[in-house]
């Protein structure tokens, strides 16, 4: 999805441009390289639907906070930096929350705390300290797109591993609910419920599959960033822990 | 004895870092050895206990609508909150720098990380959601303060441990961290809904 | 470097801005923010007595809830009219239907003061149907449901379960899993004897036959405890008003 996105727009960046964006999704990856922006992911993967809300927000505030923070970093004085670069993320985070609350309800509803946990999110704060704060703006509003992708990158790949073995579904919670392994819910309104059971075909193949609670307690998000770690670390030598 | 069920629940039945897993990136950051771990531990909970009545009086007093500006003003509670949090900080940092030395060098770097920390922020909007009182607020703000400090010390306890195993080499550190973390997390959910009452 | 008279004007110019911008965004939103709760709630009363509401458009959810009839009663099962609720609840801008009732604030109450709201429904096929909404709470904070009643006042027609903050796959299945409320239907509150016993959910599974139990959650006996607790007390408040109907 997103590599496709930086290959139209190709003629528009140099190759410096495009690191900006393609970095973060792998070698300089904010989760798994970095460990930034950990805590406020782990609750809202039990969805894949939930996980790509909160992607989209944090690519928003991410990008927007990078391109403010570069746009008036002149102005900004020392002494008060910390506090106008929590100020600019807060609003951003406000008005994400304003938005979503209009946009769609229920998820607004499922996300509750979470996304006002945005704020804390190291990976903003850490890209406005490290990048925003001495780049130029269109540079540093792509730095932010990047990073925001990297960590919804993860977030999406985690989100969907607990998706899928939690729950059998895919997209549950949006109006596009696939069902895809397991046998489905017997309902005993079967004309108000879409029947979801597959005889044929090829999710016939999975329906002996019983749905794993472990993946959808909030644990069991640290057990997959832990093997996505390790399978990045086995296919990328250079980002072993040596100590 | 409310206050006290209350810092026994936010401590170990609703532990900030293993059954919200919130305060993660300095969690896992600043686990390497106990004595770091140690530091920065004491200053979350410092924090948190000073932070959690600031912040409940301000959402009281100035932001819901029978605050002295009587309207809704919460859409500037996140801005409010976190600046209170930033300032906090900042605050503790000079008081520790000017009247204990000694304990500003040994938790002077960690100090400034804490403001982005987000159990911080986390149990100020867990107090407004569940609509705590002053005094559970800053019962829960001890509670879930020493909750974390308690989390990060056995962290690192095993991490120091765990550098004499035979992990596999690309497992080794923040992934073999995150798995360790994962299985606290399902043991301290044996404590799950112990009634203290 | 910067002089402190400029970072006086930095910092308030900032706040203007963006304490501007906020108050702007959050009037301009608070209509839409208000009409998405209240259809909110209006589904989760729906799914009671409609499997499919949680499909329903905004429109449908309005329209079919123009046909649902609200009540308010206190806990001695008299009808209270929409003038006395807006008087002893100090209601402003509402009209003092039972939609309008705050249960989270209801429950604090003491059970003599509280209000509660009763919906009546009728189907397609000419079933009436009452809508009772119960509070209470699971594992870590509240949860709350409502159950649909048959006009025999005894069996239960369809259940929809919500919660604040249970945890993922263990007590939040009573809303992400539809097999529970489900279970509920055709349950009757009284048991042989016609004693008011409510329903039990029950740890480690319930009789097929018994009328008055349903399969507890594996791994989530706080909550299926809250549940039971939930509906013993919140259903018997309704039983006054249902005895005059009876009569």
């Amino acid at each position: 999805m997103a590599e496709t996105a930086i290959q139209e727009k190709e003629p528009l960046f140099s190759s410096k441009e495009r690191k900006l964006l393609t970095d973060p999704l792998s070698t300089n990856n904010p989760v798994t390289v970095q460990v930034l922006g950990i805590c406020s992911a782990l609750a809202v993967t039990t969805l894949f639907y939930k996980a790509l809300v909160m992607s989209v927000a944090v690519v928003f505030v991410c990008a927007f906070a990078n391109l403010i923070t570069s746009l008036i970093r002149a102005h900004i004085p020392k002494q008060v930096r910390m506090i106008v670069q929590l100020v600019i993320i807060a609003t951003l985070v406000t008005i994400v929350e304003l938005v979503l609350k209009a946009l769609n309800y229920p998820i607004y509803k499922e996300l509750s705390v979470f996304i006002g946990l945005i704020i804390t999110n190291c990976i903003i704060m850490g890209r406005l300290e490290a990048f925003a704060l001495s780049n130029k703006p269109w540079r540093s509003f792509l730095d932010g797109i990047g990073n925001g992708l990297g960590y919804g990158f993860i977030l999406l790949v985690v989100a969907f591993f607990r998706e899928i073995f939690g729950k059998g579904t895919l997209f549950a919670g949006s109006p596009a609910e696939l069902k895809l392994i397991g046998k489905s819910i017997p309902s005993e309104n079967i004309e108000y419920m879409i029947n979801t059971a597959a005889t044929s075909g090829w999710e016939s193949w999975f329906s002996w599959y019983a749905n794993n609670n472990l993946m959808v307690l909030p644990a069991s998000a640290m057990f997959v960033i832990g093997i996505v770690i390790w399978v990045q670390r086995s296919w990328n030598k250079d980002l072993v822990d040596i100590s | 004895m409310d206050f006290i069920n209350l810092f026994l629940k936010a401590a170990f039945v609703e532990n900030m870092v293993l059954a919200y897993f919130l305060g993660m990136c300095s969690y896992l950051a600043v686990s390497k050895t106990i004595k770091t771990a140690f530091g920065l531990g004491l200053a979350v909970i410092f924090v948190l206990a000073i932070t959690m009545p600031v912040n409940w009086i301000i959402n009281e007093w100035l932001l819901a609508d029978t605050g002295i500006f009587g309207t809704d003003l919460t859409f500037l509670r996140f801005i409010l909150f976190i600046a209170v949090i930033a300032s906090m900080v900042q605050l503790v940092e000079m008081i520790v720098e000017k009247f204990s030395p000694s304990l500003y060098n040994s938790l002077g770097i960690f100090l400034p990380l804490i403001t982005v920390n987000c159990a911080i922020l986390g149990g100020s909007l867990f107090m407004v959601s569940r609509e705590y009182n002053l005094g559970d607020s800053i019962a829960f703000g001890l509670g879930s303060g020493f909750g974390w400090f308690l989390a990060i010390i056995a962290i690192a306890a095993i991490r120091e441990k765990i550098r004499y195993s035979n992990v596999p080499p690309a497992l080794r550190g923040l992934g073999m961290a995150f798995i360790l973390t994962g299985l606290m997390g399902i043991a301290f959910m044996a404590l799950m809904g112990i009634k203290l009452d | 470097m910067h002089s402190t008279r400029q970072i006086y004007t930095f910092v308030i110019g900032m706040t203007v801005i963006v304490a501007l911008i906020l108050a702007g965004l959050s009037t301009v939103l608070k209509p839409i923010h208000l009409t998405n709760e209240a259809v909110f709630n209006k589904k989760a009363i729906l799914s009671a007595v409609l499997p499919g509401a949680k499909d329903l458009t905004d429109e449908q959810v309005e329209e079919q809830f123009k046909t649902v009839e609200q009540m308010v009663l206190d806990y001695k099962g008299a009808i209270k009219t929409k003038d006395e609720v807006k008087k002893l609840r100090n209601f402003k801008d509402k009209e003092g239907k039972a939609e309008d009732l705050d249960l989270s604030k209801e429950k604090k109450r003491n059970e003599k003061d509280r209000l509660y709201p009763l919906y009546k429904f009728v189907t397609d096929k000419n079933e009436t149907l009452f809508i009772t909404a119960v509070r209470g709470s699971g594992l870590w904070d509240e949860i709350w449901g409502y159950i649909a009643i048959k006009d025999d006042f005894n069996t239960i027609y369809g259940t929809s379960f919500d919660h604040k903050a249970e945890t993922p796959g263990l007590g939040a299945e009573i809303k992400d899993n539809p097999t529970f409320p489900n279970s509920f239907k055709g349950k009757q509150l009284y048991n042989k004897d016609g004693e008011f016993v409510s329903v039990l959910v029950k740890k480690g599974g319930a009789d097929k036959t018994d009328k008055n139990a349903v399969d507890g959650i594996s791994g989530a006996t706080v909550t299926c405890d809250g549940v039971t607790d939930m509906l013993k007390k919140g259903l018997q408040y309704y039983m006054p008003y249902f005895d005059t109907l009876k009569k």
